[in-house]
């Protein structure tokens, strides 16, 4: 079988779309790259490590809020506010991940919940810094212009410049994350996913790996919320509410999470559906339930998952033709 | 991975089939509004008095020889759903105005995209004095609403006849509450400075149990209270206050604004009303000195919406579009940079009488309906008695 290399080619055409000239393929585009940064730092826990975290928006929400301190409260550049939702989100999942590594399955998940609802009602009360129930419109841009200054970049929008920039460090953030999977430590995740029990007999301390799982998957959450406080004008307590935790979810589960690119996909596939039935008819959740009950039923490796058994099936069925 | 990658592939060339062409011959406005959860029985008739509108302008030929059409989408009552919604609208449906929002969460979030767009914005319900505070204020923003300022200082004025001297405050613990409890407050004392605040209570929003509040009110013995407890708080709120004889102790000397007067608060609590206090609201469906515009729009309001007693909310949809198409209309384009500029001190007609969009602030002159309470045999609800429509002009600065 050639090799394609599918994920530049990808990444090229997802490049390429500012050229259609079209604002509204640009803003959905960076929303799905940001959300498959989300989508793909929760599949770390709950793919590769086997955690079910109920309350991953709360890295996303810390992540959003920082930078938005960071560029809107104090006036600092889009350099330092970025790399500060990072650590600042990655801190906060330390801490809290410290109690939640403690207890296992639905009680993980429980705690993971609780941590995200302290972290909303904070945004929420705390109006002096967050600005409250309101929470804080108007986040700026950061300076762009350097992007037009590019050959072959210039005369675009700033919509246009920020995918351009959102869509370089998500890709260098996925690429981190694929070597982060693919290295000693990914692999004893998944020891850690498959039998917790061996892998503490083998010499693995299982909760710390576990805990160092947690805070990774907290610094990639904060970034895709830095980038996407700014993305979408204002950061606000519902970025960090328990639906977004269970939106994320969702998306991981629909793209499958046994598949590095699965949440990806999902992502992609969520959000886009999500915009098309939303402009016909207020019934969305109904028809999300109905997906997802379909899904988990026919199709439980979700889409990437299935796609990828239908492929080998189809593959293996023609091999067997052959003499 | 390699499927995965074609999937994408598939999913963004899936995006580009449902792309419809803007018709020329249309002016598309969306009306992003809380359509779902409680706050849609506010947001409902809004829509609906801006749809009514339309629908008089359009059977009339239209502006400018174009149709209008409305496009009213769900913000469920969420600052970032009504950024997502509005971003949509006018980047999918090509809408060229927008009106609407409802909560002081959603204006401010919205405005910055109406900038960001060159798209005019005029809020019809949002209160908040931040959506048009100098430093937000843009070409592109306007109210139709009334402000917590207007609110706040019109209850002052109320309250202000009343030779009260020991004056309490109950309102929920956020920006709305906070900026119109202000605003009553400071004016009462530049109006009445003999006036002493003895007690403030701040429940949070959607507090479901008033009780220690109210207590804690009655202890301090003040002669009077202000409240911005609105819609269903003010029902939760005052569905306690009664059995603990708290507007008794304050002899009904109680001013709820937020809408506390409202056919929707009133239906809400039918016969167990604290009848004898003020309060305010958008319309009322009887207002015998009103102009004779005033109970036509009523009368079309009856048929349109098939109701008895309509809501008091659809006036504020219904004038919002009033000053877009007036707008249109005095600028001769739909081009937004010259709307926005006709809507500078832009006079028009409404059924509440003339409003004004004040050219420094983007403000109309909107203010609301105030009265007392009582109960009236021929209604299953409280109505409002000596009803005064208060026009904010002299104190709005």
């Amino acid at each position: 079988m050639r090799r394609i290399p599918w994920t530049l080619l990808v990444f090229a055409a997802a490049f390429a779309i500012p050229w259609l000239g079209s604002r509204f393929y640009t803003f959905i585009a960076t929303d799905v790259a940001i959300l498959a940064l989300f989508a793909l730092s929760l599949n770390l826990l709950l793919g590769y490590t086997g955690l079910v975290s109920f309350g991953h928006a709360a890295y996303f929400g810390i992540g959003a809020y920082t930078s938005a301190i960071f560029m809107k409260t104090l006036g600092l550049p889009f350099w330092l506010g970025f790399p500060a939702a990072g650590v600042a989100a990655g801190l906060f999942a330390l801490v809290f991940g410290c109690f939640c590594v403690r207890l296992t399955k639905i009680y993980f998940a429980m705690l993971t919940l609780a941590f995200a609802q302290i972290v909303w009602a904070i945004c929420f009360k705390w109006n002096a810094v967050t600005g409250g129930e309101q929470g804080m419109p108007n986040v700026p841009y950061p300076d762009l212009d350097w992007i037009g200054a590019i050959p072959g970049l210039d005369g675009f929008r700033v919509g246009d410049r920020f995918y351009f920039l959102t869509l370089v460090l998500v890709a260098l953030a996925i690429v981190a994350l694929r070597r982060i999977v693919h290295s000693p430590f990914g692999r004893v995740l998944a020891v850690i996913r498959e039998n917790p029990e061996r892998a503490e007999f083998i010499g693995i301390d299982v909760r710390r790996y576990q805990l160092a799982a947690f805070a990774v998957a907290g610094v990639f959450a904060g970034l895709a919320g830095a980038l996407f406080g700014i993305f979408n004008r204002g950061v606000f307590p519902d970025f960090a509410y328990w639906t977004k935790s269970a939106e994320v979810l969702i998306m991981t589960i629909l793209g499958g999470m046994g598949h590095f690119w699965g949440p990806a996909v999902g992502a992609a596939a969520l959000t886009i559906l999500n915009l098309q039935i939303t402009a016909y008819t207020q019934y969305w959740p109904l028809i999300l339930g109905t997906i997802l009950i379909v899904l988990l039923f026919a199709f439980p490796g979700g889409l990437v998952g299935t796609s990828v058994d239908l492929f080998r099936r189809v593959r293996r069925g023609r091999d067997a033709g052959r003499p | 991975m390699k499927r995965s990658a074609s999937l994408s592939l598939a999913a963004a060339v899936a995006v580009a089939v449902p792309l419809a062409a803007p018709a020329a011959n249309t002016i598309k406005v969306g009306y992003p509004m809380i359509l779902s959860g409680p706050g849609a029985l506010f947001g409902e008739p809004s829509l609906k008095g801006a749809q009514m509108y339309v629908d008089e302008v359009n059977a009339k030929g239209g502006v400018l020889g174009k149709k209008i059409q409305l496009i009213g989408r769900d913000t469920k009552g969420n600052a970032d759903e009504a950024v997502r919604v509005v971003r949509d609208m006018i980047l999918r449906d090509d809408v060229q105005f927008v009106v609407g929002t409802l909560t002081s969460a959603e204006g401010p979030a919205v405005s910055p995209i109406a900038k960001e767009n060159k798209i005019v914005f005029i809020a019809p319900i949002t209160k908040t004095d931040q959506l048009t505070a100098p430093e937000n204020l843009h070409p592109y923003v306007f109210r139709s609403a009334s402000t917590t300022t207007i609110e706040g200082r019109s209850a002052a004025e109320i309250m202000a006849k009343w030779g009260v001297k020991r004056v309490g405050t109950m309102s929920p613990d956020y920006a709305y509450g906070q900026d119109a409890t202000k605003a009553f407050v400071e004016h009462l004392k530049r109006i009445k400075p003999d006036v002493e605040i003895v007690d403030q209570q701040w429940p949070k929003l959607g507090e479901a149990d008033y009780t220690p509040f109210i207590n804690a009110q009655m202890g301090k013995k003040p002669d009077a209270v202000f409240s911005s407890l609105w819609g269903g708080h003010f029902v939760t709120f005052a569905k306690q206050a009664v059995p603990l004889g708290y507007f008794k102790s304050l002899n009904h000397n109680f001013v709820g604004a937020g809408e506390a007067g409202s056919i929707e608060s009133a239906k809400a609590m039918g016969p167990d009303y604290p009848v004898g206090i003020w309060s305010n609201t958008y319309d009322v469906f009887d207002w015998p000195a009103g102009p004779p515009a005033h109970k036509e729009y009523i009368a079309r309001l009856k048929t349109y919406t098939k109701q008895e007693f309509p809501s008091s909310w659809p006036i504020t949809g219904y004038i919002s579009m009033q000053f877009l198409v007036e707008g249109i209309r005095k600028a001769n384009s739909t081009d937004s940079d010259k709307v926005a500029k006709a809507l500078l001190d832009l006079t028009i007609d409404t059924p509440i009488g003339k409003q004004t969009m004040r050219a420094k602030d983007h403000q109309a002159n909107r203010g609301q309906f105030w009265g007392q309470m009582k109960m009236d045999p021929k209604y299953p609800f409280a109505v409002m008695d000596k009803l005064t429509y208060i026009d904010p002009a002299p104190f709005m600065d």
